[in-house]
């Protein structure tokens, strides 16, 4: 029984953290698109002009 | 008072076009009946059965009924761009807002009656010892639909996936009037003595329809406003 | 400038975070009752705390924002409505594990639990919302109206839910037993520190969304400007 309670405080804590990690890292993915959109598009200005 | 006249108009126009073609009024009928044909599939009712989640059930096949009455609401509006045809009217955004939430009100309302016999019958409820405050209560839940649905069907009037964000958004804000019309309805059904928190959700109800129809008519102007 | 406010906070935040959980697991003492699992609930209640900033944060934005029409509110909204999802999904998931091993189930219609997932449906649906509307003023504008109604709603549905059931346990707080010391002062202190550090996390993710949003407003001018050249 104890053993179970502690296996499920960690994957309550897991969970905590696991989510947290998983938006940060779709915040990071996101970032990356929009600079490299940015990007993309900044140059084809550039080539424009 | 012209605002009224307007409202009044606009709903008298939607009832009307409703009455000559039928289209909703049948089809959400049939949907409503086959609901409730489906739901006898599910469990088998018994009389103590119905005494406990009878009201759940038939709002659940009211919510399905109303999802399809609102999004008909603005939808109709959207051949030969008669929406904008109706927001450059002299008639206030909160005026034609108004009329269609009514019509939608009285729409809904006839289905909700029609299909009550129709409860009774499949499920053997003698659903009118208390027709009066059944039908009050039945009213109220009514407007609450009908006010936040006609508010989200023109919200969503111009959206590729209407009828599917329609009902998303419109069920999860509309739970407290649900929950509170589910559990008056259950009381009144059966015509069970009152519990004590019979008032408490008789408050909340008003309140509720109180707090949205003001918020509604308050914002109408602006998301129908380009 | 912003740069700078988000790196100041990571650097306090972090550590703080990283920190609290060394002594989350190693040196505050253990419930009578329930055991180590009850740990968890560092994480749940400061979780919901930073979630319900978050809400309230995006229906002051979207008031401000039909108010004075400016895209920043608009910005805001989102922003803050997001934030708010990811740490109420936390609130939610933490709350079922924690309910698994306490009350035997993986969840219960209680007060508390059900209107948490109604909220989180409510606000998912503003998201939605936003999906659907390609137009960036009618976006801002019908998401505002509809952040407005989520708020309200929300607001109504818990004194609703209240009535309908309550199951999950009282307050704990001493700000909210009015000085009454419920539980371990050691414990009440981890709390209060735990929500800081999470509130740190969360204006982070805040800023860093912010900034995303902006950006794509610039990409979108920058479109437009591109094909006008053509």
């Amino acid at each position: 029984m104890d053993e179970r309670n502690i296996t499920f405080m960690f994957y309550g804590l897991a969970v905590a953290w696991g989510l947290l990690a998983l938006y940060a890292v779709l915040l990071g993915l996101r970032e990356r698109n929009l600079t490299k959109q940015l990007d993309t598009l900044k140059r084809m200005i550039e080539e424009k002009k | 008072m012209t605002a009224l006249r307007h409202a009044a108009a606009i709903a008298a126009k939607d009832l009307r076009s409703e009455f000559r073609t039928k289209e909703s009024i049948n089809s959400t009928l049939s949907f409503s009946v086959v609901i409730l044909l489906l739901f006898s599939f599910a469990f088998d009712p018994s009389p103590d059965m119905i005494a406990e989640f009878g009201g759940g059930l038939l709002w659940i096949v009211f919510a399905f009924a109303g999802a399809l009455i609102v999004n008909r609401s603005f939808a109709r509006e959207l051949p030969n761009d008669c929406i904008d045809v109706l927001v450059s009217s002299p008639a206030s955004g909160a005026s034609l807002f108004l009329g269609k939430a009514v019509a939608c009100f009285v729409l809904l309302f006839g289905i909700e009656c029609i299909c009550l016999p129709v409860f009774g019958v499949f499920y053997n409820v003698t659903w009118w010892r208390s027709l009066w405050e059944l039908l009050g209560v039945l009213a109220l839940g009514t407007w609450a639909m009908a006010c936040v649905g006609t508010f989200f069907s023109a919200l969503t009037v111009n959206l590729r996936l209407r009828e599917l964000m329609l009902p998303m958004l419109m069920y999860p804000i509309l739970i407290p009037a649900l929950l509170s019309v589910m559990m008056l309805t259950n009381t009144l059904l059966t015509g069970q003595a009152m519990p004590s928190d019979f008032g408490v959700w008789l408050r909340l109800l008003i309140g509720f329809n109180i707090m949205f129809t003001t918020l509604s008519v308050y914002l109408a102007e602006t998301i129908l406003v380009r | 400038m912003r740069t700078k406010v988000i790196l100041a906070l990571g650097a306090i935040g972090l550590p703080l975070l990283l920190r609290n959980l060394y002594v989350i697991m190693f040196l505050v003492p253990d419930d009578l009752e329930q055991g180590p699992v009850y740990r968890i609930f560092y994480y749940h209640l400061p979780a919901f705390l930073v979630a319900m900033c978050g809400y309230i944060t995006a229906m002051a934005a979207s008031v401000l924002y039909l108010v004075k029409r400016d895209q920043k509110y608009d910005t805001i909204a989102v922003a803050a409505t997001e934030t708010a999802l990811a740490f109420a999904a936390v609130n939610l998931i933490t709350g079922m594990i924690w309910g698994r091993i306490s009350w035997g189930i993986w969840w219960a219609w209680d007060a508390r639990l059900t209107w948490a997932l109604i909220s989180w449906l409510v606000y998912f649906g503003y998201l939605m919302l936003r999906n659907a509307i390609d137009d960036p003023t009618e976006r801002a504008k019908n998401t505002a109206v509809y952040s407005i109604f989520a708020s309200a709603s929300v607001a109504v549905t818990w004194k609703a839910i209240e009535w309908w059931r309550t199951q999950h346990p009282g307050p704990v707080l001493s700000i909210r037993t009015g000085g009454v010391q419920r539980i371990d002062p050691a414990m009440e202190n981890m709390l209060y520190i735990n929500t800081l550090a999470l509130l740190l996390l969360g204006a982070i993710f805040l800023l860093v969304r912010l900034r995303q949003e902006e950006v794509q407003r610039e990409i979108d001018g920058l479109r437009r400007y591109a094909h006008a050249l053509n």
